[in-house]
């Protein structure tokens, strides 16, 4: 089943002229439910330009964009933050916690929008927290922690809304090694135990085989990598 | 500064409509060429030292037209008397079996005419401690009651009969200091009532050339030049009222323009998350209400504190009285000015917020 699909998606700044620049070319990408895609290249390629289109948060300048069978670019602004409340979650590559909200508030932020009363918020929220590590830090402010930490609880905002999909841009570009090996562990768990559909852009060759799909962007096009393998143990990548 | 503004300007024009109220004469009869002075008197108790022969009331009473002409004397004002709550008090004497302007006024308040001895007090008139009657030049006044306050020296004047003043000034001979230096047979102005239907500027015309030493002018051109004063004032505090609301709205346009420029990643982020463009803009428009609504309760209040700390000082540098308005009408004048507040506030804040709110999530992320 497709999660994501992109048909003939352009995307171009500028004036439309001889100063216009296309971030992406005709592009055409089907996301297969539970793919764990990872999207590299290298920078100014369009990749984050790819992920902004395929989640509506930039408009394109061509193409359809389909998500979870809804074509997001022909319903209305409040229809399309409605679906991306709904279906996605979102990993940022900067710090992306409101500075004056709790790790608990932070977290349960998504659902202010959504409108929807739910009794085990708190208890989730906790559960979230408690999955990434931080579940002794709930009443922390964000700018007690590390950036690792910071990301983690980024994570675990993302899944409190239940998403289908979940979409990281660069997410581990401004830790280290080790910390980053760590963010990628919860995905890689996350994926395995949830079965998400995860999209993820980085400019890190390396963390290719914590997928289980790799696409290569060059100019603002896709090439699909065809050798590109699941890792038999996806916790040991070569 | 709006508030301010219309405390100063309503306050001002509220004192010229009580006064030109209490006046309660169809023409003020004073001195020629101290029209000003007999107003400063009347209006903000100004000690004025211009007097006519006491002789003019009869040939006032005579002219055609007069129904009744009253004298008053406007006394020299006392430097720290102890029985006042202020530095200066005023003495001001009329003649209670012409009188028809301050008499009947003062029946109403007090159910009983003022006798020798008796004295009425401005609102910040009082008896010292420990004494029963204010002393004034070593005579005793029963202070019989006290008027309403009207902004002006009013407020520190004392009103008694003619008889009254003479026997002060007659005390004042032997048991004061200083004797109380009242001129023999003067008065300061007279008020004159009108027959019915009769024309007043006619019978002032009239009154002023029957009697060389007076000058009558009609009580509905008295104050004319206090109220052209309040006016000149009044629209130069317009005109620096409304370059500030603009001033205003030109910052605060740019504080809030630099506020969601500042925030626009955070903006970008809570649309990624599911808030609606509607969600930005009143998010931004909530906030500009709370700021407007804090930053204006602490201007209305500031305003409200230096009204009544510097009315005094406002009162002697813009030369005309500032009634200070009741609570009811100050609560009215502070959520008037809350609401404009919040106007400004939300003009300015709308451009920005709609800005923010309508930009792609994107491109609010960017750097």
């Amino acid at each position: 089943m497709t999660a994501v699909s992109l048909r003939g998606v352009g995307k171009a700044y500028g004036d439309g002229g001889r100063t216009a620049f296309a971030a992406l070319r005709d592009v055409d990408l089907d996301v297969e439910t539970n793919d764990f895609l990872v999207i590299t290249g290298r920078s100014g390629c369009g990749k984050t330009t790819l992920l902004n289109v395929a989640t509506g948060l930039a408009t394109p300048t061509s193409g359809t964009v389909t998500v979870d069978g809804v074509e997001i670019w022909s319903i209305t602004d409040a229809a399309r933050s409605g679906l991306r409340n709904r279906t996605m979650g979102f990993v940022f590559q900067f710090p992306s916690l409101l500075p004056g909200l709790s790790l608990e508030q932070n977290v349960m932020l998504p659902l202010e929008f959504s409108h929807e009363e739910h009794a085990d918020t708190r208890e989730r929220a906790r559960e979230l927290l408690d999955m990434v590590g931080l579940g002794h830090r709930l009443g922390a402010r964000p700018h007690e922690l590390s950036a690792g930490q910071q990301q983690r609880v980024v994570i675990a905002r993302a899944l409190i809304n239940r998403p289908t999909l979940l979409l990281a841009d660069e997410p581990s570009s401004d830790l280290d090694e080790e910390t980053e090996a760590e963010i990628m562990e919860i995905l890689r768990r996350i994926h395995a135990e949830q079965a998400l559909t995860i999209m993820m852009v980085t400019h890190a060759r390396q963390l290719v085989a914590f997928g289980t799909r790799h696409l290569e962007m060059v100019d603002g096009t896709v090439r699909e990598n065809a050798q590109h393998e699941s890792p038999s143990d996806p916790a040991a990548p070569a | 500064m709006v508030l301010s503004t219309v405390i100063i300007s309503r306050g001002g024009e509220e004192s010229l409509r009580l006064a030109r109220e209490r006046l309660g004469a169809d023409i003020v009869v004073v001195p020629r060429g101290s029209v000003t002075g007999v107003e400063g008197a009347l209006l903000l108790g100004n000690a004025t030292n211009t007097y006519m022969p006491r002789g003019v009331v009869e040939s006032i009473a005579a002219v055609p037209g007069v129904a009744v002409a009253s004298p008053q004397l406007y006394l020299t004002s006392m430097a720290n008397s102890s029985c006042c709550s202020v530095s200066l008090m005023f003495m001001f004497a009329f003649d209670p079996v012409t009188d028809f302007t301050i008499e009947p006024w003062l029946k109403e308040k007090l159910g009983h005419d003022l006798s020798a001895g008796q004295a009425v007090g401005g609102a910040d008139v009082f008896v010292p401690d420990g004494q029963d009657k204010i002393k004034l030049y070593g005579y005793d006044f029963d202070l019989v009651g006290n008027l309403e306050p009207t902004g002006t020296n009013l407020d520190q004047t004392l009103f008694m009969t003619f008889a009254s003043a003479n026997d002060m000034a007659e005390a004042s001979r032997t048991k004061a200091k200083m004797a109380l230096p009242i001129l023999a047979d003067t008065v300061s102005s007279v008020m004159v009532k009108a027959e019915p239907g009769a024309d007043r500027n006619a019978i002032a015309k009239a009154i002023t050339d029957a009697v060389p030493e007076a000058q009558a002018v009609p009580a509905a051109a008295m104050f004319g030049s206090y109220g052209s004063q309040i006016s000149g004032v009044l629209r130069t505090l317009v005109v620096i009222v409304v370059l500030t609301v603009v001033l205003s709205l030109a910052l605060m346009g740019l504080v809030f323009w630099m506020s969601v420029h500042e925030r626009r990643r955070q903006i970008g982020v809570l649309r990624a998350l599911g808030a609606t463009q509607r969600f930005v803009l009143l998010a931004y428009m909530t906030e500009a209400t709370l700021l407007a609504l804090a930053g204006g309760l602490a201007g209305a209040v500031l305003a409200s504190v230096a009204m009544y700390l510097f009315r005094d000082l406002l009162v002697s540098a813009l030369g005309f009285p500032i009634l200070s308005p009741s609570s009811a009408s100050l609560f009215g004048l502070i959520v008037a000015g809350l609401l404009v507040a919040l106007l400004v506030a939300a003009a300015a804040a709308f451009v920005p917020a709609l800005r923010a709110s309508r930009q792609e999530p994107a491109v609010s992320m960017r750097e």
